[in-house]
């Protein structure tokens, strides 16, 4: 077994060093002593994903392994887990490829409200690791360790029998660990994959531009791929491509603060959706800028969260006249936002960016100058319109009889 | 629900341990398993946290001849894991109703017994077992015996500066047997009542000994050798469980009353208690009897 180093004394009102290993990646906290697992985990790293309900140890909710054993998050001080391995219920599976275990709780509708679902999970992936031969009858016992606040034990134990006796002694490890970066709710203070400080707030703008923008080496939250035909041919395009401030008063919501050179910028980003607003402050590096081809790198945060992200836009003539203007972004989502929904940040964003297509056409056929992005763009607008799409595709496949066939 | 801010030092060394703990205001963690909730509600507020997990020697579990020395850092899960335990079976028996497997994880041996919960199962397990507690400070050490170890509720012989750092499990003998047993509402809760159990039998004797917890302020010891006996006289030396179960409810009812000694809460009332020492006694002498006989014909003794 590894031992933590010793460590010298640390008075109420100083921070803690604290080394992790989390879901594969390595990082360095500094925060007070008194800060849990579970607070560290959610606050500091952005890993939600681990629920915190009583807070001393009764309901479980917040259930991870430390070093391969399922423990409870709530009920441990991060800095007593100095060189510990930390798996959450992230690194447990990803979204194109769940663990058995996941799998199962979807299949036997183990989840009701979920809440409980990331202890279960957690808590029952030790039982199947440590114990493959336990039988049904033990499970209740077993799982005691977590509460489900709406009963749906029969389902629960339903879905973790299934993976028992499908999987006995050969229940896969968790699939979602690797290097990435874990960015706090704090995610601009973030320079690096293993450089979190608790100590930024967020309000906070960073005080000088970093020398480079770092994305997570994981999968994106959303990734969006989205071609808009303009009626403006590319010359007019290339015009808008040329003036960034042109081109950043396209984007909803989007403002241009300050300018930091060398193709550095920042800029504030107002998104509104129903109850959620979200002002995101944050920094821009333009890696490359043609006529026909911008790349950027974006990094926002608001109280809610962080989103990194990496835009490539590309325009190209369309025969018949015309530009058909692409953007691939990868969007990396933190914090409290990064549990919305996947599909429909993906949607809006989407509806954004063709927002900003209709507004750069305005914008190289001269007719309009877009206004700075003063007012968030249009609430209700965008969520109608993700709505009206989902109606839409809904009634397709009722139309094609996909859902029949199930 | 967040612990008052408090001072950390994480020392290498025991010298370094009890050299901090002799600040005002110090208190030990290992495991935290029941410190945390403790300190998250505000029961406690230390002033400095001396968190031993970086001492090597209080993470040694070590066999000494017939004792298991179990250090201040060792976890309940390793005693479990561990084959070096299996020479304590009644610890091994106990242990599973400890919390749940992700409290056994952190939690360590020694921490519930500092602590001294009176409805847990390690001070019982120590108290009936008769094990040895390690007390060390700056200018010594001294062994205080279970006996006099469990002072009150959540009170032990500890002082302030001083550091529990092993207790020593006597090894089982040939001849002996054991029993666990408790009553939760739901596993994993702290025992309504609960009992541990030791049978010796060897020719010419016999004698039990049952500790109950849960029902008073600290693990209550009895000597239960002559109920056992009674009962053996009704079903012969070498009875069936089952017979020597129902033998057994006739003869133990009369210990509940003894060790019975608190006065009830919303859970459960005095005599339900009693009733509930009465069938988890019988139930648990008569387990340990029948294997301590077949621990006793074994050809090998431990």
């Amino acid at each position: 077994m590894n031992l933590p180093q010793p460590y010298a004394r640390t008075e109420a009102d100083q921070a803690v060093e604290v080394n992790l290993t989390i879901n594969g990646t390595e990082v360095h906290l500094s925060l007070p002593a008194r800060v849990t697992l579970s607070d560290a985990l959610r606050d500091h790293l952005g890993l939600t994903g681990t629920h915190v309900g009583c807070e001393h140890g009764i309901c479980g909710m917040c259930t991870v392994l430390v070093d391969g054993d399922a423990a409870r998050a709530c009920l441990l001080f991060a800095a007593q887990l100095d060189g510990a391995e930390i798996t959450t219920v992230e690194g447990l599976g990803r979204q194109d490829e769940l663990h058995p275990l996941q799998e199962s709780f979807g299949r036997h509708h183990g989840l009701q409200c979920g809440f409980c679902t990331p202890g279960f999970l957690m808590s029952s992936y030790d039982l199947l690791t440590h114990e493959p031969g336990v039988q049904r009858d033990d499970l209740p016992a077993e799982l005691s360790g977590v509460l489900c606040r709406c009963t749906g034990y029969r389902n629960i134990i339903d879905a973790v029998d299934d993976v028992a006796q499908t999987h006995r002694g050969t229940l896969p490890a968790p699939g979602n660990c690797g290097k990435r970066a874990l960015v706090g709710r704090t995610a601009a203070a973030a320079t690096g994959p293993a450089a979190i400080s608790a100590e930024s707030t967020f309000d906070e703008e960073p005080a000088e531009r970093p020398q480079e923008i770092d994305l997570p080496a994981g999968d994106p939250t959303i990734h969006i791929e989205v071609t808009s035909r303009l009626d403006s041919n590319p010359t007019e395009v290339a015009r808008v491509f040329g003036d960034i401030r042109l081109l950043a008063r396209c984007l909803p919501g989007a403002e241009l603060t300050d300018e930091l050179g060398a193709d550095w910028y920042r800029g504030r980003a107002r998104i509104a959706l129903g109850p959620m607003r979200m002002a995101f402050n944050g920094i821009a590096h333009i890696e490359e800028q043609s006529a026909d081809r911008i790349v950027m790198k974006a990094q926002g945060k608001d109280a809610g969260g962080g989103a990194l992200a990496r835009i490539i836009m590309t325009a190209a003539a369309v025969d018949g006249g015309g530009t058909a203007l692409q953007a691939d972004a990868s969007v990396f989502l933190t914090g409290r936002i990064a549990g919305f929904g996947r599909s429909l940040a993906g949607d809006v964003s989407r509806r954004m960016f063709e927002e900003f297509a209709r507004a750069v056409d305005r914008a190289a056929s001269g007719e309009e100058e877009p206004t700075a992005g003063t007012r968030p763009p249009g609430a209700i607008s965008l969520l109608f319109g993700t709505i009206v799409d989902r109606v839409r595709q809904f009634l397709r496949r009722l139309a094609s009889g996909v859902w029949r066939r199930h | 629900m967040k612990a008052a801010p408090f001072a950390y030092v994480r020392p290498g060394t025991v010298a370094d341990v009890v050299a901090e703990l002799s600040r005002d205001g110090s208190k030990v963690i290992a495991g935290g398993q029941s410190l945390v909730p403790v300190l998250a509600m505000r029961l406690g507020r230390p002033t400095q946290l001396i968190d031993i997990n970086a001492v090597p020697e209080l993470g040694e579990l070590s066999r000494d001849g017939g004792s298991l020395r179990v250090g201040a850092a060792v976890r309940q899960r390793q005693l479990q894991r561990e084959e070096i335990a299996a020479a304590v079976p009644l610890a091994r028996m106990a242990l599973p109703w400890v919390g749940h497997r992700e409290i056994r994880s952190r939690g360590t041996v020694c921490g519930s017994i500092a602590h001294a919960d009176p409805s847990a199962e390690l001070p019982a397990v120590a108290a009936c077992l008769g094990a040895t507690m390690v007390l060390r400070t700056g200018h010594g050490t001294r062994q205080v015996p279970a006996a006099d170890f469990f002072t009150g509720a959540l009170s032990t012989a500890i002082e302030p500066d001083e550091l529990l750092s092993e207790v020593i499990f006597p090894v089982a003998k040939r001849g002996e047997g054991f029993g666990f047993g408790e009553f939760a509402r739901r596993h994993g809760d702290f025992a309504l009542a609960g009992v541990a159990v030791r049978v010796h039998t060897s020719e010419a004797s016999v004698e039990a000994r049952l500790t109950c917890f849960g029902v008073s302020d600290v693990p209550v010891t009895v000597d239960v050798s002559q109920q056992l006996r009674s009962a053996l006289q009704r079903t012969g030396s070498d009875p069936s469980r089952a017979d020597l179960l129902s033998a057994l409810a006739d003869h133990t009812p009369d210990v509940a009353g003894d060790v019975v000694d608190t006065v009830g809460d919303s859970h459960a009332s005095p005599a339900y208690r009693r009733q509930l020492i009465s069938a988890l006694a019988a139930r648990e002498v008569s387990r340990a009897y029948v294997s301590a006989r077949l621990s006793e014909s074994e050809e090998c003794s431990r």
